[in-house]
């Protein structure tokens, strides 16, 4: 309840602080927005396998989004500009493939 | 030899691009989970998940309303830009207007100064170049692109083949939707447009060329223009209507001045 609660008030707070976020902080955002939902999906599964830990699931999400941002910057300090994000996505893609299809089979038995 | 090895042995793995495929396929749920997660208990730990909830959310409206404003913006880009080149369009319509009319006011001042010989000469010769408007009888072709999508459209080099064939077939005088044709006039294209003289043409073009309306279609047909285009029409479908008429009107070029050239 808490939680949900919690998510809203970062919707409503995400509109009205976006004019005052510095324009730079856009290419971090849609990496930063793959590494949550690859924590998104592991808690997920991880709540079907019984094994859910919210200390877990916040470590994991809070280091997954920073660690995407710092591979994004050290990217464009380095010079190879998106081709370390699209690294990034790779594999955090494949992860969220295997994890959704783990939540599949815990819902649906197939 | 060494021994080989087999998949999931640590010590050396048969292929490292396939062993990272399966690293990431295996480890998708962060071990974490397993290590950690009996040992806690639950209640005392709510607050992680009100904290990325928040975080969560953040990033979520963030991106959702950068995405939400780009999209006016790039609609109101195009938008400034059609009006842009609307607006230049019609400066350059009102250049031109003004062009004609200041031509029209130089010839009234010949014909005040000059004689009638002069003038004759002045009259055929601006009749030959393109100079001055002329009227009389002739041929009119309308071309136009094949029927269907992504069927054959009309080029450029189409339209260079037929004016060339016009010429060749004995045309005093050529206009293209109304732009005359002089030996400065251009016919090219520019994007997906024909442009003649630099203006873009919108189809179907239509072509006028004052000459023997008897002869005139006869002797085009058998010019090379006039071959290129039959092979166009059966081969790729495109429209060509040749017809007659008993009087056509053509404008003046009002751009056929010189700046650089001097009688030697």
């Amino acid at each position: 309840m808490f939680a949900i609660l919690a998510l809203l008030i970062g919707i409503a707070l995400g509109i009205w602080l976006e004019p005052s976020l510095p324009a730079g902080l856009t290419t971090y955002l849609p990496i930063m927005i793959v590494a949550a939902l690859d924590a998104l999906f592991g808690a997920l599964r991880a709540w079907f396998d019984g094994t859910f830990s919210d200390r877990v699931f916040a470590v994991s999400f809070f280091s997954n989004v920073l660690i995407a941002a710092l591979i994004v910057f050290i990217g464009d300090q380095i010079g190879v500009g998106s081709q370390l994000s699209t690294a990034v996505v790779v594999v955090l893609g494949i992860r969220i493939f295997t994890n959704a299809a783990a939540i599949r089979r815990a819902i649906f038995h197939a | 030899m060494k021994r080989r090895v087999v998949r999931g042995d640590s010590e050396r793995p048969v292929a490292w691009s396939m062993d990272l495929l399966r690293q990431i396929r295996e480890s998708a749920l962060d071990p974490d989970y397993k290590a950690v997660g009996k040992h806690i208990n639950p209640s005392r730990w709510r607050w992680p998940l009100v904290a990325v909830a928040l975080v969560l959310g953040l990033v979520v409206a963030v991106q959702g309303w950068y995405t939400y404003k780009a999209s006016p913006d790039t609609a109101s880009e195009r938008d400034q830009l059609i009006s842009r080149i609307r607006a230049a369009d019609k400066t350059n319509d009102d250049l031109r207007a003004q062009q004609v009319a200041l031509e029209q006011q130089i010839t009234d001042l010949q014909k005040k100064q000059a004689d009638t010989t002069t003038q004759a000469q002045l009259d055929a010769q601006g009749a030959v170049s393109g100079g001055t408007a002329v009227t009389g009888p002739g041929m009119v072709i309308v071309v136009d692109d094949a029927q269907g999508t992504n069927a054959a459209q009309v080029t450029d080099e189409d339209l260079r083949q037929l004016v060339n064939g016009a010429w060749e077939a004995g045309a005093e005088g050529i206009a293209i939707n109304g732009h005359r044709l002089t030996t400065r006039t251009s016919i090219r294209s520019a994007g997906s447009a024909i442009t003649v003289d630099y203006r873009s043409l919108l189809r179907p073009y239509r072509i006028e060329a004052i000459g023997d309306p008897k002869t005139l279609p006869a002797r085009f047909a058998n010019t090379p223009g006039g071959a290129w285009w039959a092979d166009a029409k059966n081969n790729y479908g495109l429209a060509y209507d040749v017809s007659t008429s008993e009087s056509l009107t053509l404008p003046a070029d009002p751009g056929l001045t010189v700046t650089a050239a001097r009688k030697p």
